[in-house]
């Protein structure tokens, strides 16, 4: 389309992509309410200028024929696909109605609300339910990042994710992260500084495309990620190549965490992690010897299940040991910030009452990422920084608990859940119990962009306003000091509202009203950002005039205000670990599901599982009905080394059957030497738009679901954050005959 | 007057298929119609030894184009700047021009019953925009300009770095350029 030709009355906003987190900023041109063409912004500087397959197709996800666009009301038999067409505010009332009465029969608490990733402005469902008196919101968080957060907090004030390549880093540890395939800008930093000769090391089961670019790869074995962080804190130690100076004037407990440490050898390591000593003794060198030098936090850890924070906590004390906390081009605190309104400070914690958040499903066990430990962690930041982290994220129901809850009314019934942006069954962790809770919860509401499993079995769906339609606010998850604005480039199509529309609106129906005083998402944005002194009067102003706020970079803050932390130092010896009752130095704890201690189990299921991470084109379990993207991927695969797939007679491309104790699924074979022969990698997300979507089909939403592998119970997941086991698990693969076979659902 | 050329740094492609999807959604193409594919070939060797790279691909828009050579209709025309472009009014789709280029880099679109192919975003061009797969490749693989420019980047990497030309041997002057290692 020749814009040139039409410019009268076109305006160019400064919008942004909305399909991962990056938000990278998109130039949408627009006339009378309608976008004629989108780019990438070659000012922002995020992208500058790229755009990745998901962030070209942003007019075709904006009117697509799929998406939902009026609120609707079952009207028959939950998930047949009956609905009815009602306003948003007779749905508003009814939704509001309901959850009053199961309120007052049951508590606030019965009342749950899951989210997604990071694609909604949650700090205002978070003030909802903080306002309602519960407090079993919950995310897919545990896999995400906030079991990091909150053990580096622990250790060292604040959680070092800001990794300063651009100042002289020297050395990036990838450990379980592929910006190749799920973070295009940050890969092509690396690029640009390997040539300069970073070093770049890649942590990964799998030859990613990442790995294809790094000077060293460690493939280990799924999960055993603990084994080799541990081995490396040996090995920088024993070696003297940690930084005295740092270490003996900015941390405490280093001759217990030396003694600790003696028994995990490489040569112990080995045998975990199927890993050279001499390989891990070269990775733990490089690492410490090439100073300044990053570890960029990447999921996989967060995934491991039971050994998650004994991992966490080992890579988090690398940094401490070599020095790399806040020092030019090394790992940075940035703390909150200072000068505008952060996400925790607009969620309203103040109003969830004591008694109910001792109610928090999951925090009589998982004390870390609910009330008990981020109050602890929270109160020590508030003394430094001055502000806490979002407790949106950081403070949350134990998701396979609420499942269960729902299932079981133990620990108490939960009778409502309000989803929003997530496909729980396609999104977290043991699908087919999630499917059951779904189909047992009395009351399912979900906000979103399609009829997903998960929105066809609800109550109530309401239509969502997505990339183009809304203004976004990026400061990794509210954590950041610093702030990235972008416009909506119209407003939401038919009759779809933005999730703060849906949490707002719900709050004046139950009386709420003086706690919403912004009418819409942009006026809540401007109280945020009013601060910053950029004397704009809105703000699509700030978006227009400044776009961005990155105060100016100081390093070594920690000299004048010391660590958040109660030494006020680093703590290799972690008190407050300890004062919640967890190990106070990083102990050893084996995967998920292991050869070493079940051998029984291993010989039914001999091969080790794990789910992966993200692949072009999608993203999470979005996007399979977009055919423009589609074409890239037709179908699910899983990766297996030749020698493997010859030896169950599965070749390139067959249908076969992937399966754990928890049950089975079918993906294709993608027979490959970047795998180990023993480990098979699944794809995540899949589900089928394409197939009928009603009952019991729910587009076959198990068939092909990585999450029917995954393991949830208590025994499977982290003792300190909760996380629940993608990655680790003992798994059996077999062909699928006929290429057909009835999934599990 | 231009000399358009691109030069394609592998070094840096990761294979994300960004280029594809921008070409074809902007370009307004049916689904089965890719002007721009990625190959990626591996990982080769043996694990844990191994190797994986990605060739991006296009119209090379030769200097001696053979497609234009063989059309009867004189739809297919080369510009003094050097893009290859096919006049949609003048194609009958006889498809001659599909059999004599040896890059496969035309298709015949069933919707409009002409061929088609890349042209680097001569749309874009006339308004002083890099083509769509240029301007979206995040890792800055593929880059475009005029080879008549001195300043221009595209200059200096195929007069400073080992750029290298697919079948060459055919004489065909491809001016898309090639960063392999």
């Amino acid at each position: 389309m020749n814009v040139e030709k039409e410019m009268d009355g076109v305006e160019v906003k400064k919008s942004c992509c909305f399909f991962c987190h990056q938000n990278c900023g998109v130039l949408a041109y627009v006339k009378d309410d309608k976008v004629l063409r989108i780019e990438g912004d070659p000012d922002h500087p995020t992208n500058s200028g790229g755009l990745c397959c998901r962030g070209n197709i942003a007019l075709l996800h904006l009117d697509h024929p799929a998406r939902v666009n009026y609120p609707l009301k079952r009207k028959g038999a939950r998930g047949a696909g009956e609905w009815e067409r009602i306003t948003w505010d007779h749905a508003l009332t009814e939704i509001a109605t309901r959850l009053g009465n199961i309120k007052e029969h049951y508590g606030a608490e019965a009342v749950a609300t899951a989210g997604g990733t990071l694609r909604t402005d949650d700090w205002a469902r978070r003030r909802f339910m903080n306002l309602f008196g519960s407090p079993n919101g919950f995310h897919n968080s545990h896999l995400c990042w906030v079991p990091t957060f909150l053990i580096e907090t622990a250790i060292s004030g604040w959680c070092p994710f800001e990794t300063d390549l651009g100042g002289g880093s020297r050395c990036l540890v990838q450990w379980g992260h592929n910006p190749g395939a799920s973070g295009m800008p940050e890969m092509r930093g690396i690029t640009e500084l390997k040539r300069q000769g970073m070093k770049l090391i890649v942590i990964d089961p799998k030859f990613t495309e990442t790995a294809a670019k790094a000077d060293l790869w460690l493939p280990l074995r799924p999960g055993s990620d603990a084994a080799l962080a541990l081995a490396w804190l040996h090995v920088i130690i024993y070696e003297g190549l940690y930084d005295q100076q740092f270490v003996e004037n900015w941390t405490v407990g280093f001759d217990r965490l030396t003694q600790h440490v003696a028994q995990y050898t490489p040569e112990w390591a080995a045998t975990l992690t199927w890993l050279d000593p001499e390989l891990i003794r070269q990775g733990a060198r490089m690492y410490a010897q090439n100073k300044p030098g990053n570890i960029q936090w990447g999921v996989a850890l967060d995934q491991s299940g039971k050994s998650a924070g004994a991992g966490i906590h080992a890579r988090a004390l690398l940094r401490a040991l070599t020095g790399n906390l806040d020092a030019p081009g090394s790992d940075l605190m940035t703390g909150p910030s200072k000068d505008f309104i952060t996400d925790e400070e607009i969620e309203a914690n103040d109003w969830l009452p004591e008694e109910q958040r001792a109610k928090q499903i999951g925090s009589d066990r998982f004390k870390l990422t609910t009330w008990p430990g981020y109050k602890e962690i929270a109160d020590l930041t508030r003394e430094v920084w001055g502000k806490a982290p979002t407790a949106e994220w950081m403070c949350e129901a134990h998701p396979p608990s609420v499942f269960r809850a729902i299932l079981t009314e133990k620990p108490y019934p939960v009778k409502a859940l309000l989803v929003s942006a997530t496909n729980p069954v396609n999104s977290y962790g043991n699908a087919k119990e999630v499917l059951e809770a779904l189909r047992k919860v009395d009351f399912l509401v979900t906000c979103e962009y399609w009829l997903t499993p998960t929105a066809m079995l609800s109550d109530y769906v309401l239509p969502i306003g997505g990339a183009l339609e809304r203004p976004v606010i990026t400061s990794t998850y509210g954590c950041s000091d610093t702030i990235i604005g972008s416009q909506r480039a119209i407003q939401p199509m038919y009759e779809r509202k933005l999730d703060y529309d849906f949490w707002r609106g719900l709050g004046l129906k139950l009386g709420q009203g003086d706690m919403w005083p912004w009418e819409t998402v942009e006026e809540a944005y401007y109280y945020r950002i009013y601060n910053l002194g950029y004397g704009v009067s809105s703000f699509d102003e700030f978006v227009e005039t400044q776009r961005f706020h990155f105060p100016e970079r100081e390093y070594y803050r920690y000299g004048q205000i010391g660590f958040a932390t109660p030494s006020r130092k680093v703590e290799l010896y972690s008190t407050t670990l300890e004062k919640l009752g967890y190990p106070p130095m990083p102990t050893y704890i084996s995967p998920a599901e292991n050869e070493v201690d079940d051998p029984e189990l291993a010989q039914e299921y001999p091969l080790v599982l794990t789910t992966a991470g993200g692949f072009m084109p999608y993203h999470h379990s979005e996007h399979f009905q977009i055919k423009e993207l589609r074409f890239l991927r037709h179908e699910p695969y899983f990766d297996i080394n030749p020698v493997t797939a010859a030896e169950y007679g599965i070749k390139d491309g067959d249908w076969a059957w992937v399966e754990t104790r928890r049950g089975r699924i079918r993906q294709k074979a993608n027979v490959t030497e970047a795998i180990a022969p023993r480990v098979v990698m699944t794809q995540r997300g899949w589900w089928y738009p394409e197939r009928d979507a009603t009952e019991p089909e729910l587009s076959r939403c198990l068939e092909s679901n990585a999450n029917v592998l995954t393991a949830t119970d208590d025994a499977f997941c982290d003792p300190q954050g909760g996380s629940w086991a993608n990655r680790g698990l003992l798994c059996k693969v077999y062909k699928a005959q006929n290429g057909q076979g009835k999934a599990d659902n | 007057m231009a000399r358009y050329a691109m030069v394609i740094d592998t070094r840096r492609c990761i294979g994300c298929h960004s280029c594809t999807v921008a070409c074809r959604t902007h370009n307004h193409l049916p689904v089965e119609m890719i002007y721009n594919p990625v190959m990626t070939i591996g990982p080769t060797g043996k694990f844990p030894s191994l190797h994986l790279s990605h060739l991006p691909l296009l119209c090379m828009h030769c200097a001696n184009p053979p497609c234009v050579d063989g059309c009867p209709t004189r739809a297919s025309q080369q510009r003094e700047d050097g893009v290859v472009f096919i006049d949609q009014n003048k194609c009958i789709s006889c498809k001659t021009c599909i059999m004599s280029c040896p890059y496969g880099a035309r298709k015949a679109n069933h919707e409009t019953g002409t061929v088609q192919k890349c042209d680097f975003c001569r749309d874009r061009l006339a308004e002083e925009k890099l083509p769509h797969c240029v301007a979206t490749c995040h890792q800055k693989a593929r880059i475009f300009g005029d080879l008549d420019d001195p300043t221009s980047e595209v200059y200096k990497l195929v007069n400073t770095e080992k750029v290298t030309r697919i079948h060459e041997e055919l004489g065909t002057e491809a001016h898309v350029f090639y960063i392999v290692s």
